[in-house]
C-alpha cells in the first residue's frame, strides 16, 4: 500500500532527523537538512513514492550537506552550550557522545558521511557507493581517511584493532 | 573493532528529537514551485519577446512598397554615434540618399571615412565605412532602384569594386580583370542597374608615373567586364557618366562619347568651352536629348541646356532658372514636373583658388573647394532654384537614387538624434562583461554573504512550535 507524504514523514522523520544530525552535529543545520530534503521529495513525490522514498531523502541529505559545506569551507560553529552540560554530566554515554562530537567535526562531509552509513546505518561499502552516488574506492578511501582521523583526535572511539581490521 | 563508535553513534543518535519539519518542508516545496513557475514564465516570454522581435530583425524582403514609398528627405543629418553599419541587422533596405565629407562623424580615426545612407522612406540612418578617399556620387554610387552601393576597394595588388545589397547585406566583389591595374573605382551604373561603369587606372611605366585609364561596363550578375574606352589618365575619363536605357554618355577631355553597354561607340561631339556633361542624369527623360551644364565666367552661373547626342548641337532652350554662387553642380536627374534637380556645391570662403592649369578641368568638388552640397530643384519657367535638399556643414558630396528623383515625393525629414544601436549594442555588452567580471572577482564575498544570510536564518530565535532539543540522555 503506498503511504501519504503525511505518512511517510511521520513514521520516517524520527530516523531521517538522528542521520540528519550526525552529518551535520548541529541541531539547527539537521533541522534545515531534513526539511530541505523533504522538500525536494515532495517535489518529486509521485516518482518516488512507489519506490524507496527513504533513500531518495537520505540520498538528497548527503548530498545537500556536501553541496553546503563546499559552500561554507567548513565552517564550523562552536557549541559552547554543550560544552557546559559536559562539565555538569560526567556519565560515560554522554562523554562519549561528546568526544565523538568533536571528533566528528574533525573529518569532512564525505568522511562524515561514509562514517554514519558504514558504522551508523550498518551498510556494507558498496550500499554506502551507491547511497552516495560515488565509487566502492572512494567510499574505502574516505573511510580509511575517516577513521584515522577520529583514531587520532578520539582514539578512545577506535581501537587499534579497528583500524587493522578495516585493512 | 568499531563497536564503540557505533555505541558513540547511536548514543548520540538517540537524543535526537523528530524535529517538526512537515509544513515547513511543504511550505519551502511551494515555494520553490512558485519560482520555478516564475522563472519559466519569465523565460517564456523572453522567447515570446525574441519570436516577435527576430521576425522584425529578420531582412525585409524587397518589393515593390520600398520602391513606391521612396521620397526624398529635405534635410539630411549627421549619422549619430554608434549608428549601425549598412551590413548590420536589421537591414536598412533600399536607401534614397547617401552623402559624406569631411564633417566629425563621417571622418574616423586611421584616415577611415564614413558614407552616410537614409533609408528609402523614413529617417533610418546606417553608415558605411571606406578606407580610401570616398565622394558620393564620384566614387561612392547608389543604384537606380536605391538597393546596391558600390564602392572602390581592394589594393593595388587586387583592385576590385565591391557591390553591397542593402537588403541582404552581402556584399559582391567585382575583381578587376584589367590587365595590370591598379586601382579600380564605379563611376555609374547603367539606367537598369544590371550593369555598372568601372574606370581602372592602369600605369604605362613600371614606375607609375602616367596612367591610362580605363573604363568597363561590368555586368554585376555574371561579372562580364566590356571595355568601353581607354585614354590617357589627364582625359578624366569617367568622371562623369550618364545612363539611359541601352546607352551611356560619358565624357573624356573635352569630348562626350556615346556607346551601348558592349562598348560600341554610337557617336561622339566635342564640348565648347566651360561646358560639361551635366551629370549622371544628363539624358533627358525621354532619351532623345543630353544635358550639359555650362559656366558662364562673367557672371559665375551655372546653366543647363540640352544638346542632341549625335551632333553636340543645341536642341531647344530649357527655361530653367540659373544657378549662381557653387563651385559646380550635377545633375541628377530629372523629376516628374519636370524640374533638374542639381547638387550644388557651395563654394568655401577659406578655400584657396584652384592652379590655373586645373581650372579647365571638369568641375572640382573636393573637399578642399567645397564648404557644403545642397540639392536644389530647377524647375521650368522658375526664376530661381529650390532647395529641396539641405546637408550639414561639410557634408561635401550627395548622390540620390534615381527612383526617388523619379517619384517626385519629398517630406520633411527629421535626422535621428542621440545615439545608434552599435552604441546600445556595445554598452549592454560592457556592461554584462563587467557585471560577469565583478561576480567572478568577488564570487567568494557573495558566496560567504549568502552563507552568512542563511546561518543567521538558522541561528535565529526558536519559532513557535519549534523546540530546542535537550542533551538528556535517554
Amino acid at each position: 500500500m503506498v503511504e501519504s507524504f503525511h505518512e511517510f514523514v511521520v513514521h520516517r522523520s524520527p530516523a531521517l532527523c538522528r542521520t540528519a544530525y550526525l552529518l551535520t552535529g548541529d541541531h539547527q543545520l539537521a533541522e534545515d537538512l531534513v526539511q530541505t530534503a523533504l522538500a525536494r521529495t515532495y517535489r518529486h513525490w509521485r516518482r518516488v513514492r512507489d519506490g524507496n522514498p527513504e533513500a531518495y531523502v537520505r540520498r538528497v541529505m548527503y548530498h545537500q550537506q556536501v553541496s553546503w559545506w563546499r559552500r561554507r569551507r567548513l565552517v564550523e560553529r562552536l557549541e559552547a552550550e554543550l560544552t557546559e552540560r559536559a562539565d555538569t554530566d560526567h556519565s560515560e554515554a554522554t562523554t562519549l557522545r561528546l568526544s565523538l562530537d568533536a571528533a566528528l567535526r574533525q573529518l569532512t562531509p564525505r568522511q562524515r558521511a561514509v562514517i554514519v552509513l558504514r558504522y551508523y546505518e550498518d551498510l556494507t561499502e558498496a550500499q554506502v557507493a551507491d547511497a552516495l552516488g560515488c565509487t566502492l574506492g572512494t567510499v574505502k578511501r574516505h573511510g580509511h581517511d575517516g577513521l584515522r582521523r577520529l583514531r587520532a583526535v578520539a582514539p578512545e572511539l577506535v581501537d587499534a584493532t579497528a583500524e587493522r581490521s578495516t585493512r | 573493532m568499531t563497536a564503540r563508535l557505533r555505541e558513540a553513534l547511536r548514543s548520540t543518535a538517540e537524543g535526537v528529537p523528530a524535529y517538526p519539519v512537515y509544513e515547513r518542508a511543504l511550505a519551502t516545496a511551494r515555494r520553490d514551485r512558485r519560482r520555478r513557475l516564475t522563472a519559466a514564465t519569465g523565460a517564456l516570454l523572453v522567447l515570446v519577446v525574441a519570436g516577435v522581435a527576430l521576425p522584425l530583425a529578420r531582412t525585409p524582403a524587397p518589393g515593390p512598397a520600398a520602391t513606391a514609398d521612396a521620397t526624398l528627405p529635405d534635410r539630411v543629418g549627421l549619422p549619430p554615434i554608434g549608428t549601425l553599419h549598412v551590413t548590420d541587422r536589421p537591414r536598412l533596405g533600399p536607401a534614397s540618399v547617401i552623402f559624406d565629407g569631411p564633417a566629425p562623424r563621417l571622418h574616423g580615426w586611421n584616415d577611415i571615412n564614413v558614407v552616410g545612407v537614409v533609408d528609402a522612406d523614413s529617417d533610418s540612418y546606417r553608415i558605411m565605412r571606406m578606407g580610401g578617399e570616398s565622394l558620393a556620387g564620384e566614387s561612392v554610387h547608389l543604384s537606380p532602384d536605391g538597393r546596391y552601393l558600390a564602392r572602390p576597394d581592394g589594393d593595388q595588388d587586387d583592385p576590385r569594386v565591391d557591390v553591397i545589397d542593402l537588403v541582404t547585406g552581402r556584399t559582391q566583389r567585382l575583381t578587376s580583370t584589367v590587365d595590370r591595374s591598379v586601382s579600380s573605382s564605379p563611376v555609374g551604373w547603367s539606367a537598369d542597374g544590371g550593369s555598372l561603369v568601372v574606370r581602372d587606372d592602369v600605369p604605362v611605366t613600371f614606375e607609375g608615373a602616367t596612367y591610362t585609364t580605363v573604363l568597363s561596363a561590368v555586368t554585376v550578375g555574371e561579372k562580364r567586364w566590356t571595355r568601353l574606352a581607354a585614354t590617357a589618365e589627364e582625359a578624366h575619363v569617367g568622371s562623369v557618366v550618364a545612363a539611359a536605357p541601352g546607352r551611356l554618355a560619358y565624357q573624356y577631355g573635352r569630348t562626350v562619347a556615346v556607346t551601348d553597354l558592349d562598348g560600341r561607340e554610337q557617336s561622339s561631339f566635342a564640348l565648347p568651352d566651360e561646358t560639361w556633361l551635366a551629370g549622371k542624369g544628363a539624358w533627358r527623360p525621354d532619351g532623345a536629348a543630353l544635358t550639359l551644364a555650362t559656366r558662364r565666367s562673367e557672371t559665375d552661373e551655372w546653366t543647363l541646356r540640352q544638346v542632341d547626342p549625335t551632333t553636340g548641337r543645341d536642341v531647344g532652350p530649357l527655361r530653367l532658372p540659373a544657378v549662381s554662387g557653387v563651385v559646380a553642380i550635377r545633375l541628377l536627374g530629372w523629376a516628374p514636373d519636370g524640374s533638374a534637380l542639381v547638387a550644388a556645391y557651395e563654394p568655401d570662403p577659406l578655400a584657396p583658388d584652384p592652379p590655373l592649369e586645373e581650372q579647365t578641368d571638369p568641375p572640382a568638388t573636393s573637399d578642399q573647394q567645397v564648404h557644403t552640397v545642397r540639392v536644389l530643384a530647377l524647375t521650368p519657367g522658375a526664376t530661381a532654384p529650390r532647395t529641396v535638399l539641405t546637408a550639414p556643414d561639410q557634408v561635401v558630396a550627395v548622390d540620390v537614387a534615381d527612383q526617388v528623383i523619379r517619384s517626385g515625393r519629398i517630406r520633411d525629414a527629421r535626422p535621428p538624434g542621440g545615439v545608434g544601436g552599435r552604441f546600445w549594442l556595445w554598452s549592454g555588452l560592457l556592461t554584462v562583461l563587467v557585471t560577469v567580471s565583478m561576480l567572478y572577482v568577488g564570487r567568494q564575498r557573495i558566496a560567504l554573504w549568502l552563507d552568512d544570510r542563511r546561518v543567521k536564518r538558522a541561528c535565529r530565535p526558536a519559532r513557535p512550535g519549534r523546540q530546542r532539543p535537550t542533551w538528556t540522555a535517554r
